[in-house]
Parts: structure tokens; C-alpha cells; sequence
């Protein structure tokens, strides 16, 4: 790890995470990054580039979003208040990528078979189209292959870990539950979840068989889209054009005009 | 004879002074700032997903889900000539929003904030007219002056007021949707409906009717 990055990072840590100073390359350059912790029972310290970056982090809680220079990271988690320098840390990640304009959640989650790992997403925030919402679901869990359902039908189907599934659907609260994959055995949930119009919801199956399976839910929100018309109006009683009796009034007098002109002209003749 | 030729000025003023005075009384196309300078005011709030200006250190929060607070909708609307009831709308499968087929009945965007909330902007539409039902409730906006007052009531009994700080009519592919859907931004009232030119062979109008209030504070 180069010094340049230390210190930039300890600047930010210090700065509450605004950058105040990077390298010139990547100044204007910034990514989103939240963390969630969804390793059961332990309390972590998260660390990156050899900074602390999140003291004391407890299991089920999830960071707010924070803006990030991009660039390549290395991230660790080590048991809360353990010093980094003599402690094996609980899991790692080397060169993380977090390319600028990007928005990611860095997950702290158990593999299948119960390892600590940290996992980063890419979350999909483009536009939501009006009416939408976004909803991804990820496997983060120690636990074999899932369905993921929806009021009871099967939306994301044999998602292992740590694999992902994104779908919209109309917006509005639906019924979520967790199955072991072509079973209808349910291993979490049903949970109610909002799914906001425009937003976009990052669900998480994590937990282990020891200390139960749990759901964790990001919204990510400002995807949303406007309408695509207005359409106010169907009986043409308001146009703009001059009112009918008017044109009438107008046309008589027209008329009477002509029928006296005539005569005038009648009478000299 | 002098009775014909009073007929004859007496028609052609007729004929030449209605169409003259019904153009002269009839009220502008927009009233106030255009729409689109209104709209543009600088926002007053951060970007909520940039951490400058909150606490110093990361926020973290529990991630189980939790059910969201629903927002009390808006139930009536009251500005000069309309009284109208207020039903929550969303948009159709063509991604149009859609309105209270009874076009006494005005719609409530109810993707965007309610009238009342803290920012961004509540939209309330309805149909001018219909071919079988007449006029609608909110065909007297297009008339409406800049400083008029509007009333919304929501559910729980709470009113809010609003002052019209401008009204426009804007051809429909050029209404700026995007600015008037906002939900960021300082907290406005959007009201609209159609107008302009009625095209019979679409049994549709041209143009929008485009109103702007703020706050009354």
C-alpha cells in the first residue's frame, strides 16, 4: 500500500469521509460505497487500506451511504477493538475495484459453508421506470441453494451464495419468503417489504443454521422517473379556438350586413 | 333610406367587434414567470447520498426489515371556481399518469410527496372535460391569475395553503415532466391539465395547463 493512500484515507476517516485529498488522477472521481454487516454474533472493526473505517460495527446493521474516491481497496474486517497489527483478520479483500460513478455494498457475510467473507456488490441505480421499483435479492447466507418467493410464487429461483437476482416489479408491499431451493420449506420470512416507487431494495438472506436466518433490506432511493404524459382531456369543450355562439353572433351580423347592403344598394339604383 | 345603412355598420360591427372583444377578455395563455424558470430555482437541499455537511463518521443503522410510516393522502383540493375531491393515482401500463375517470375527481400523484411534505414536489391533475361527462373540475385553471390562493386538505383534516406563482400553457411533448415530477428540491404544488387546441381526430388536446404554486408561509 502506497503512503499517498494511507494518508489520503486517514484524512478521510478523520473528514467523515469527504475526500480532502487524493491522488491527482482520481480527484474528481468518486464512488458510493455502503457496508453491511451480516456476519452472525461478532462485532467488527472494518478496515480499509490499513485505516479504520467503521469502529465497533454490530452484525444486521448497515452503513449509510458514503461517497468514496475510486480506486482499488484493500478491505479487512478484525473482531472489534483487536489491533490490526497483531490480529489475523476475521476476512479480507485485496484490490477491491470501486470505479468512479459506481454505487456498492460491501457485504460481510458467511459463505455456504460458514467461512467470514466480504463480498462487494454493484447495485443497479439507473432509472426505475414510472410506477417501478427495482428489487435485488442476494444469497449471503451459510446456507445451500434458495428460491426466493414472492406471495408465494417463485421469483428468483436456485440463488446460491453469493450470487444475485434483480427484478421490477410494480411498486407497492409484497410478502417475501425464503425456501431451500424446489422445496417449499420455508428457511426465512415471510417478511412484509416495502418496495417504494422509484427506489431501488437490496434484500439479504444471511445468517447460519446455528444462529438463524434473518432478511436484511437497503433502499436505495432517487431512480425515480416521471410519468411519461399527462393526458387531461377528451371532449374538446375547451378549445381554444372562438366559442360556437360567438362564431353564431359573429355570422348573423355578417349577414345582416349584407342583406342591408344590398338593399342600399337596392334603393339607388 | 337611412335603415339599411344602420343595419349595415350595425352587423358589420357585430360581425368584426364579437370576435375582437371575445379575443381582447379572454385570459393569456400563462400568467406569472414562465414555468420552466420557476422551476429551475436553486434546490435548497443536499444531495441526501452525500455525507458533506452530516455528522462526522460513518452512520450505521439495523438493516431488518421495518415497515414504512404511510403518508396521509391529500382528500380535497379548493382554489377560486373549483372544489374537488382528491383521489391517490399512479401512472398506466403506457407509462402515462393516470386520472379519475369522474372528471369532477382530480388525482394525487401518489408515487411523488404529498402536499405538505417537505420537499419536492406534489403533483394534482385531472381531465379538463370528457366527450360524454362535460366539463371537468380543473377547467377553470387555465384562467387562473399569479398570487391566486390554493387549499389542499389531507386526510387527518390538515390544510396546507399555496400561493400560484405562475401558469403556462405548454405544448404536451415540451411540458418538462421531469422538473415538475421532482421529488427533491423545494416543496411546490404542480396542477394540471390540458389545454389548447382540441384535435377531434385524437379526442385529445395539444397542450397542458401548467400551474406553480409554493408554500404559503
Amino acid at each position: 500500500m502506497s503512503r499517498t493512500r494511507s494518508t489520503t484515507l486517514a484524512a478521510l476517516t478523520a473528514g467523515g469521509l469527504v475526500l480532502l485529498a487524493a491522488p491527482p488522477a482520481q480527484a474528481a472521481d468518486t464512488a458510493t460505497v455502503s457496508v453491511l454487516h451480516a456476519v452472525p454474533g461478532v462485532p467488527v472493526d472494518v478496515y480499509a487500506n490499513g485505516e479504520e473505517l467503521i469502529p465497533d460495527f454490530q452484525p444486521g446493521t448497515l452503513t449509510d451511504e458514503m461517497s468514496l474516491p475510486a480506486g482499488d481497496y484493500d478491505l479487512a474486517i478484525y473482531p472489534a477493538g483487536s489491533d490490526p497489527a497483531s490480529t489475523t483478520p476475521a476476512a479480507k479483500a485485496d484490490d477491491v475495484s470501486v470505479p468512479a460513478g459506481a454505487n456498492a455494498t460491501v457485504v460481510a457475510h458467511l459463505t455456504e459453508t460458514g467461512t467470514p467473507v466480504l463480498t462487494p456488490f454493484v447495485n443497479d441505480v439507473s432509472a426505475v421506470p414510472a410506477g417501478q421499483a427495482r428489487v435485488t435479492v442476494r444469497h449471503t447466507a451459510a446456507a445451500p441453494a434458495v428460491d426466493v418467493r414472492a406471495g408465494g410464487t417463485v421469483v428468483a429461483p436456485g440463488l446460491t451464495n453469493p450470487q444475485e437476482a434483480t427484478l421490477e416489479v410494480p411498486a407497492g408491499t409484497i410478502s417475501a419468503d425464503v425456501t431451500l431451493a424446489g422445496t417449499t420449506t420455508v428457511a426465512i420470512g415471510p417478511a412484509d417489504l416495502t418496495l417504494g416507487e422509484g427506489t431501488v431494495t437490496a434484500v439479504y438472506a444471511w445468517g447460519s443454521a446455528d444462529a438463524g436466518y434473518q432478511l436484511a433490506v437497503q433502499t436505495l432511493s432517487g431512480m425515480d422517473s416521471a410519468p411519461s404524459a399527462v393526458p387531461g382531456g377528451s371532449g374538446g369543450l375547451t378549445g381554444d379556438g372562438l366559442p360556437l355562439p360567438l362564431v353564431a353572433l359573429s355570422g348573423a351580423g355578417l349577414v345582416a350586413a349584407a342583406l342591408a347592403g344590398r338593399r342600399l344598394l337596392g334603393t339607388r339604383v | 333610406m337611412r335603415a339599411p345603412a344602420a343595419v349595415l355598420v350595425a352587423g358589420l360591427a357585430l360581425a368584426v367587434g364579437v370576435p375582437t372583444a371575445w379575443a381582447a377578455t379572454r385570459p393569456g395563455p400563462a400568467a406569472g414567470p414562465p414555468v420552466a424558470s420557476v422551476l429551475s430555482a436553486p434546490r435548497t437541499d443536499a444531495d441526501p447520498a452525500d455525507p458533506a455537511g452530516a455528522a462526522p463518521g460513518v452512520t450505521a443503522r439495523p438493516a431488518a426489515p421495518s415497515a414504512v410510516a404511510p403518508v396521509v393522502p391529500p382528500v380535497r383540493l379548493r382554489l377560486a371556481g373549483v372544489d374537488a375531491p382528491l383521489d391517490p393515482v399512479g401512472v398506466g401500463p403506457d407509462g402515462a399518469m393516470t386520472l379519475p375517470e369522474d372528471v369532477d375527481r382530480v388525482g394525487w400523484y401518489r408515487f411523488g410527496p404529498a402536499p405538505g411534505a417537505d420537499e419536492g414536489t406534489a403533483v394534482l391533475a385531472g381531465h379538463v372535460d370528457d366527450a360524454e361527462q362535460g366539463l371537468g373540475a380543473l377547467a377553470p385553471l387555465r384562467e387562473l391569475d399569479a398570487g391566486a390562493e390554493v387549499e389542499v386538505t389531507d386526510a387527518a383534516g390538515a390544510v396546507t395553503r399555496w400561493r400560484v406563482v405562475s401558469r403556462e400553457l405548454i405544448e404536451k411533448r415540451a411540458v418538462p415532466l421531469t422538473a415538475l415530477f421532482q421529488r427533491a428540491g423545494p416543496p411546490r404544488l404542480v396542477l394540471l391539465t390540458c389545454g389548447g387546441e382540441f384535435l377531434p381526430e385524437l379526442r385529445s388536446y395539444t397542450d397542458n395547463v401548467v400551474v406553480v404554486a409554493e408554500p404559503v408561509s
